[in-house]
This record gives C-alpha cells, sequence and structure tokens, in this order.
C-alpha cells in the first residue's frame, strides 16, 4: 500500500477517536472544548508504559484509556454542577491546565544509549514500539482499524440498548429523563468518562504511530476539529463522527489541490451545516427513521 | 400507601403552599382543583420530587423519599405527566415507551396497556407528527407501564375538545388498574366526576378543602 495512503488513513483512524469521544460527550447534551486533554494523557501514558515500562502494548493501551477515563471522570465531577457554556470553558481550561502540566512534566532515562521520557516542552521522544516490533505503516493502519471497529462493535451495541436512549433523553431534556427515572448525574458522568476511554485509547494508538509526542501536539484545534467533526456528522449514531472525519481529513486534506484551502473550506462547511442542518448529517432521526423501516421490512 | 405531610413552600418570602397534607391509598382517584395561582402546579411538582418543599415530609410506603432527587421518585413508583405533552422528538414513540418499560416484567404489560388503547399505529411515528389526543394516551401509558404506585396527570384537559376529552376519560378508565393511585389536577369538573372518586378544592393560603359536589356518577 502507498505510504502516503496508509498513513493519511491511519490519521484518519486516530482522529476517529477523538471525535467519537466529542460525540459521546454531545450525546449527554454538553460541548467539550476539552476531549485534546485525555488524547493527550492516553499518548504519555501509553507511550511510557511502553517505551519506559517495556510494557506489552496492549496493556500500554489499556493503561492510556483507563487514565484517558479517570481524568475525564474528574473533571466530570468537578463540573458536577455546571452545564451549557460554563461546562465548556471548564473543559477548555482544564484540557490548557493539563497542556501545561506536560510542559513541565520530566523524568527522561536513558535507555541503551537512547534518551527516552517526557522531556518538558521537547515531549517524549523516542517511542520505539513500531520499530522494535516492526511495524510497517499497513500494520499499523491495520491495528488501528481494527480497534476502532471492535470500539464501533461496542458503540453500536450501546446504540441498541435503552442505554443510549436514556442519555439521549439526558441530554435534550433532563426534566423528562427524571420524570423517566433516569438519574442525568449518573449518565452524564459515565458518558464522560466513557469519552475519556475513548480519546486516552486514541492517544495511545497515537503515540506508538507517531514516535514522537509534545505538548504542543495537544492544543485547543486538536480537541476543536474533534468537535467539528462529531458535530458535523451528527449524533444519530457512532457512524456520524466518522463521516465528518471523512469529509475533512479523507476529502480536503488529502486532495492536495485542495489541501491548502482546507480550513477555509472546511469552516465553511461548518457554518453551511449549522445553517442547514445543525442536527448534522446523520442526525437521531434520521437513524430512527432508517431503523424502523429496516424492522419493518424484516419482521 | 403514599403521603404528603406539613407540605409547605414559599418563593421570595411568599407562602405559596402551607402546611398541605394529603393520603393516598392503592387504587384510589383523587383529583385537586382550584384557581390559578393557588400552587397546584407546585404541589405536583413537590409531590413528584420535581421541586423540594421546604417543610413537611413525603412518604410512599413508609419509605421517606422528601430529599430524594426526581429520579429516585419516578424509580420508585411515582410517576407524572405534564401539562404540554413531554417526549424527545429524536426518537420515534415506540422506543420511548420501551424506555419507560424497561424493568423486567415490564415490556409485556407495555404491549398490554398498547394493544388495548389501539397505539399501534402511532408507534413508528415521532412524537411531533402525532396528534395530541394520541400523545395523551401514550404519555399515560409511558406512565402506567411500569406499573407505579402513584400516577399524577397535570391537566390532561389542556388542548383537548370536549369529545377528545370524554374518549381519554373512557381510556383512563379502562387503563388504570387496581394498584396505582391516581391523582388529576384539573380545572374540568366534568371530566373530574367521570374518572375520580373525590375531588378537593385547593384554596389560597387554607390548603385542600373537599369539594361539596357529588362527583360519582
Amino acid at each position: 500500500m502507498d505510504i502516503y495512503l496508509a498513513s493519511v488513513l491511519t490519521n484518519m483512524t486516530l482522529i476517529a477517536f477523538l471525535a467519537l469521544s466529542a460525540y459521546l460527550v454531545l450525546v449527554v447534551g454538553e460541548v467539550s472544548f476539552g476531549q485534546q486533554a485525555f488524547f493527550g494523557i492516553g499518548a504519555y501514558i501509553t507511550a511510557s508504559a511502553t517505551a519506559l515500562a517495556g510494557a506489552h502494548i496492549f496493556l500500554g493501551l489499556l493503561a492510556g484509556a483507563i487514565g484517558g477515563a479517570a481524568c475525564a471522570l474528574l473533571l466530570g465531577l468537578l463540573t458536577i454542577r455546571l452545564s451549557g457554556i460554563y461546562f465548556a470553558i471548564s473543559t477548555l481550561c482544564f484540557a490548557e491546565l493539563l497542556r501545561f502540566f506536560l510542559l513541565h512534566l520530566r523524568f527522561t532515562q536513558n535507555i541503551d544509549g537512547r534518551i527516552i521520557g517526557p522531556d518538558g516542552p521537547e515531549g517524549f521522544s523516542n517511542i520505539r514500539w513500531i520499530f522494535e516490533n516492526h511495524y510497517e505503516v499497513a500494520d499499523f493502519l491495520l491495528l488501528a482499524v481494527t480497534c476502532l471497529i471492535i470500539l464501533l462493535l461496542l458503540l453500536f451495541s450501546l446504540e441498541r440498548s435503552p442505554i443510549m436512549l436514556g442519555a439521549r433523553m439526558v441530554g435534550d431534556d433532563p426534566v423528562l429523563a427524571q420524570s423517566q427515572g433516569l438519574s442525568p448525574t449518573r449518565y452524564r458522568l459515565s458518558f464522560i468518562a466513557l469519552s475519556g476511554a475513548v480519546a486516552g485509547f486514541g492517544g495511545g494508538l497515537f503515540a506508538l504511530f507517531n514516535t514522537h509526542i509534545e505538548p504542543a501536539m495537544f492544543g485547543v484545534m486538536l480537541g476543536i476539529h474533534g468537535l467539528a467533526y462529531a458535530i458535523i456528522g451528527g449524533l444519530g449514531s457512532a457512524i456520524g463522527p466518522l463521516l465528518g472525519v471523512f469529509l475533512d481529513i479523507g476529502l480536503l486534506e488529502s486532495i492536495r489541490q485542495l489541501a491548502a484551502y482546507r480550513m477555509i473550506i472546511f469552516g465553511g462547511l461548518v457554518a453551511l451545516l449549522l445553517v442547514f442542518r445543525p442536527e448534522g448529517i446523520v442526525s437521531p432521526r434520521l437513524v430512527s427513521r432508517l431503523k424502523s423501516r429496516w424492522r419493518n421490512r424484516h419482521v | 400507601m403514599y403521603s404528603l405531610q406539613g407540605i409547605g413552600k414559599s418563593f421570595g418570602g411568599i407562602d405559596v403552599l402551607t402546611d398541605i397534607s394529603l393520603t393516598l391509598k392503592p387504587g384510589q382517584r383523587l383529583g385537586i382543583t382550584g384557581a390559578n395561582g393557588v400552587g397546584k402546579s407546585t404541589l405536583i411538582n413537590i409531590a413528584t420530587g420535581f421541586l423540594k418543599p421546604d417543610s413537611g415530609h413525603i412518604q410512599l410506603n413508609k419509605k421517606t423519599l422528601t430529599h430524594q432527587p426526581a429520579w429516585a421518585f419516578a424509580q420508585a413508583g411515582i410517576q407524572r405527566t405534564f401539562q404540554s405533552t413531554r417526549f424527545l422528538t429524536t426518537a420515534n414513540l415506540g422506543e420511548q415507551l420501551l424506555l419507560a418499560a424497561r424493568a423486567p416484567g415490564s415490556k409485556s404489560r407495555l404491549t398490554k396497556l398498547i394493544e388495548l388503547s389501539g397505539l399501534q399505529a402511532s408507534l413508528h411515528l415521532f412524537p411531533d407528527e402525532i396528534p395530541l389526543p394520541v400523545l395523551r394516551k401514550a404519555e399515560v401509558i409511558r406512565g402506567l407501564a411500569a406499573s407505579p404506585e402513584v400516577l399524577f396527570l397535570d391537566e390532561p384537559s389542556a388542548g383537548l375538545t370536549a369529545n377528545e376529552l370524554d374518549q381519554f376519560g373512557a381510556f383512563l378508565k379502562q387503563q388504570l388498574g387496581q394498584k396505582t393511585a391516581l391523582v388529576v389536577v384539573e380545572h374540568r369538573l366534568d371530566f373530574m366526576a367521570m374518572i375520580t372518586d373525590s375531588v378537593v378544592e385547593m384554596q389560597l393560603n387554607r390548603g385542600l378543602v373537599k369539594r361539596g359536589v357529588d362527583v360519582k356518577t
């Protein structure tokens, strides 16, 4: 496979984790500008686990996901009484706080003559897992896509269960949700923690693929992209955020003639969608309609 | 057995409710009427956990619920409807009724309720595509799906024609079991006469006063 194509596809797969994590927060009715922090935490934890502690990759990724979930849960608990714009601002502050923390994080080790470990603004170099295991770009793509498909299957089964409808209800109308015996707080905390796990896992893969990470990579723009993909794609299904990723990275960034104008086109696309289809391309109503049509045909 | 004891509530120094008490036995059907602004909605919101009283207690089967969140009231079996029907517009009616019947054993009950009420044709529609009389029925079914202890109806007549209200009343009588106690907050006394055993009137600063009309028909 062409290396350029494979690395674009890998990039899309990794950013899809971030978009899905933004989606999970949007479902419970909140907007987060801080998902990049959980992505970054996951990246640093997975990098440390594999490159410093020599952990198995899946253990490293799992640790990244747990770390992301723990940070997200902490944020959720700190903002338990906030919603709307106040919640959004808090997520942004939290993410910047974490980035500054990473800027000052230093614990390097000399392993076989290589300086490995987080070194403040210089970042974390020599994450050599893919070299040590002789992973080509295409191999890594396969690994990342497999992980994404497993995540999607988990999310689809969640979407088939009443839990997802409960979450949407908490997001759309908390009063109605309470009258149905659903605790908005529990739903919000669970979904925020889950979003942290998804972002942390994606961040771990990102660290392994990039072999070098630094705090500047996990700035606000990364989170805003993830959020925009979820909003463009729509909140009807986990397919939505993937569609958003595909539209931006897949079409705009990869078609080289367009790449220079990417941010202009992408910004315009977001604006147009917000005017003409604010519920996103794959809206909840669309999904619900398709589902009942499918059921009618097959029952 | 559900009871409110000595419920008091004031907003910004104005006493809306003072020392309101109320007891409901299983299967009892009580109507509450009263002028606008005497605190009927406040009472229903407190009784279902959406507002916290300043004083008094709320108990269900000897368990105190007073300071529990509203969702815990609902889980304990205290259901309500809303003055303007309340549904998600992003999911079809069937999905939302299923969500209400997620407790074990509720699903078969729900299926029966839906069949009896002829709601099948609306299940695949979104609530904003469904006419109000059907939605009112659906809201009651949603409330009854989990076989609640108490069901509060907040002005079910709002927006219904006399004919539709008659049908709704007949539907209610048919659907209510022996277990669930019903409280209807309502202006329409003819409707109350049709479905309740007794009616009390809420009066400003005097609480609940027995209404001297013969409502049994």
